[in-house]
């Protein structure tokens, strides 16, 4: 009977000592458990900022590209026209270029042929700019084959009050930059 | 009416005329014209024509040219001496532009003329200089 009585006392503190340490056991587990999902809610929201990063690099890029593009376009390539207001003067600048003849007689004929040249080129351009041109255009086929295209373009104007801002001749070319001021009034009928 | 300082206005008024006669010596109305052609960015011809006017031109002179003048009321002799400027100064008035260019299978050939259609001008000839402009 004592050793009855010894056993179940021994068996009762021995069960009561188990469920302690495994108490002890899922309480370590559990504290685990909390600080991976805490440490995976951090990494996704480290992910989530880099991601919005990410996107605003790539907005960034997208408007120095943007930039870039603008201000490797040429001068006169204009998205919106400019249009002449009935209180306002447009300036308008051109570059006309003329090449000397090869029969010459002296390098001084040779420049002065090619800047007239370059002259009528740059008064051929302010026409352009300020009147337009008038384009046609034919093509030929035959035998489902392009056998001739053409295209005429012409230009009709007169022109008054231009002004040679620059002439630079090198290596048998001549450049005329042009400029002319145009108002509202010049076009009045 | 005779003036009480005997003939002073006349003679004032005589004066002034001769003087402004001595200083336009040689005034002449001429008309002028001038065209010149480019074919493929190079000089192809050109062409100043003067001639003096048979019948006398209308209109009032607009911008003026001033040029030195060595020769005795010979316009062409004097434009040829100063043709850079004249040339220069014909560009600023009204000159036509007619350009045509034509691209048959990828290669370009093109024509500009431009042409200061005949214009009448009155020149001035005095002892050192001229004056030249255009009447409209």
């Amino acid at each position: 009977m004592k050793y009855t009585m010894l056993l179940v006392a021994l068996l009762s503190a021995s069960s009561l000592f188990g469920a302690n340490q495994v108490q002890t056991v899922d309480t370590k587990a559990n504290t685990e458990l909390a600080q991976a999902k805490a440490e995976a809610a951090q990494a996704k929201a480290e992910a989530a900022q880099a991601k919005t990063e990410a996107t605003i690099a790539k907005e960034q890029l997208a408007q120095a590209d943007i930039a870039l593009e603008n201000a490797t376009k040429p001068a006169g390539a204009i998205d919106v026209e400019e249009v002449l207001q009935e209180n306002a003067t447009m300036h308008i600048s051109v570059t006309g270029q003329g090449v000397a003849p090869m029969n010459t007689s002296s390098p001084a004929q040779a420049y002065a042929l090619a800047k007239r040249a370059a002259i009528a080129d740059a008064y051929r351009a302010i026409a352009e700019k300020v009147k337009g041109v008038r384009i046609d255009g034919q093509d030929l086929i035959k035998n489902m084959m392009v056998k001739r295209s053409t295209i005429r373009t012409s230009v009709k104007a007169m022109v008054r009050n231009a002004n040679i801002v620059e002439t630079t001749f090198k290596e048998g070319l001549c450049e005329v930059e042009m400029e002319i001021v145009i108002s509202h009034s010049d076009f009045a009928q | 009416m005779r003036s009480r300082d005997g003939n002073r206005n006349f003679s004032l008024r005589l004066c002034s005329v001769i003087l402004f006669s001595s200083l336009a010596l040689n005034a002449g109305e001429y008309l002028i014209s001038y065209r010149y052609v480019v074919k493929n960015a190079t000089l192809f011809n050109e062409k100043l024509h003067i001639s003096k006017a048979m019948k006398p031109c209308s209109g009032e002179p607009q911008r003026e040219l001033i040029l030195e003048n060595s020769t005795d009321g010979n316009l062409k002799k004097l434009i040829s001496q100063n043709s850079d400027e004249f040339l220069e100064y014909i560009h600023k008035l009204d000159l036509h532009v007619q350009h045509e260019e034509q691209t048959t299978n990828l290669q370009n050939k093109f024509t500009t003329i431009l042409t200061m259609k005949t214009t009448c001008f009155k020149v001035d000839f005095n002892d050192n200089f001229a004056i030249i402009a255009p009447l409209k």
